[in-house]
């Protein structure tokens, strides 16, 4: 079955040989060559992934950091600051994954977009890699009880 | 390119079949077929017109040779690798077929996983908590906030969950190491800050998993772990020096 290869990635670890993503690297940089054969060019992707690296290094990137660091702030009552507190504020703690989420996917986002290309009339969505999306958590209620 | 031309995906060993309905890059599809040579066979399809690293054919290509992993040892082209004919394919076999058969018994029973380690994706009240840079910084933008305290917040904030991760990939890769045959470092990839191969026999590839499920859980708060497994044997089919032997592995 082709699409058992390409998991879902609630877990940390996704089943079975991952994503395409995940392999997609070894598939264009690892493998035997044959001095004999030719290899088709791949001048595209490399273009695409130098344009990665150009969106981890951002200030843009910072920024949303720093944005996510303020949110963790803001969602708590301005005069608590304890680390308990806020290693306890989980409505607080999940805001700011979002966002750091954000911020790191902009690159694999790159890549995915560079592999896709000019081919999509065959994307059926199994292949393509999820949002990671976290577990649904109690947050409200976990928060109440660190601040009562 | 000619009409002949032929896309190679992998070397096996002779009289080893192909995996049954499985097929080859291009649209429509190309049919896989065997090009034998005294004891070792290639497995190969016509080549699409214009080919390139196209989404579909880079799972084509992968597919084909996770299939051929399934059923016995396999020597994994790179993607887009295309010869003249078949008679240059079956020269090329003749002439290092010798190699071949020493890297196909060398590999049997192996398979490959991959490791890659990113900056955790939950950690940013634990790098809040556990920083005192970050803290000190956050606390710079709240007495100022600015532009300029927030770049320095966000690359501190951003700084600190690479080497946490790196940190913790060190770690695991000790863990790890034991347990495969071969090492390999994988291709650089912007965003992690550990990428590396093992492999690993069949047999161990549960354990294997497990042990990195286990630290996965307890560093959550310093890295995200992503394994692919089992692979082809990508990382050990070169002949560049860059492999490291386990020892007792």
């Amino acid at each position: 079955m082709t699409t058992t290869m390409y998991a879902d990635e609630v877990a940390p670890c996704p089943p079975r040989a991952g994503t395409l993503y995940d392999v997609l690297e070894l598939i264009l940089d690892r493998g035997m060559v044959i001095d004999v054969f030719v290899r088709v060019s791949l001048v595209g992707i490399e273009i695409l992934k130098i344009d990665a690296r150009i969106v981890v290094a951002s200030v843009d990137t910072y920024l949303r950091f720093a944005e996510a660091c303020n949110r963790l702030d803001l969602e708590r009552d301005s005069g608590s600051t304890t680390i308990p507190e806020l290693l306890g504020g989980r409505a607080a703690k999940s805001v700011g994954k979002r966002k750091v989420r954000q911020a790191a996917e902009s690159v694999g986002d790159t890549v995915r977009k560079a592999v896709g290309g000019d081919d999509d009339e065959d994307d059926d969505g199994n292949e393509r890699p999820k949002k990671r999306r976290a577990p649904a958590r109690d947050g409200s209620s976990r928060r109440r009880r660190v601040e009562a | 390119m000619s009409g002949n031309d032929v896309y190679v995906y992998a070397i096996i060993p002779a009289g080893q079949a192909l995996p049954p309905g499985a097929v080859g890059v291009g649209s429509p599809a190309a049919a896989l077929r065997l090009v034998d040579e005294g004891r070792v066979t290639a497995v190969v399809s016509a080549a699409p017109p214009q080919l390139r690293a196209r989404r579909r054919d880079l799972m084509a290509h992968q597919e084909v040779l996770q299939r051929l992993t399934d059923t016995g040892p396999v020597l994994p082209m790179r993607f887009g690798t295309v010869a003249p004919d078949d008679e240059s394919v079956r020269a090329q076999l003749a002439r290092s077929q010798a190699e071949h058969r020493a890297t196909l018994s060398h590999l049997r029973g192996g398979v490959e996983f991959n490791l890659k380690a990113l900056p955790a994706q939950d950690a940013l009240a634990a790098v809040v908590a556990e920083e005192k840079n970050v803290r000190r910084l956050r606390e710079a933008v709240r007495r100022r906030p600015g532009y300029e305290a927030n770049v320095r917040l966000g690359e501190a904030v951003s700084a600190a969950l690479s080497r946490r991760a790196a940190e913790a990939g060190r770690k695991i890769l000790h863990e790890l190491t034991p347990l495969a045959r071969e090492t390999a470092p994988g291709p650089e990839v912007h965003g992690c800050v550990l990428n590396v191969s093992f492999l690993v026999d069949r047999s161990r590839g549960d354990s294997f998993r497990t042990t990195v499920q286990r630290f996965a859980d307890r560093h959550r708060d310093h890295l995200e772990l992503r394994v692919a497994g089992p692979l082809p044997c990508y990382s050990f089919v070169s002949s560049r020096p860059q492999r490291t032997p386990v020892a007792g592995g």
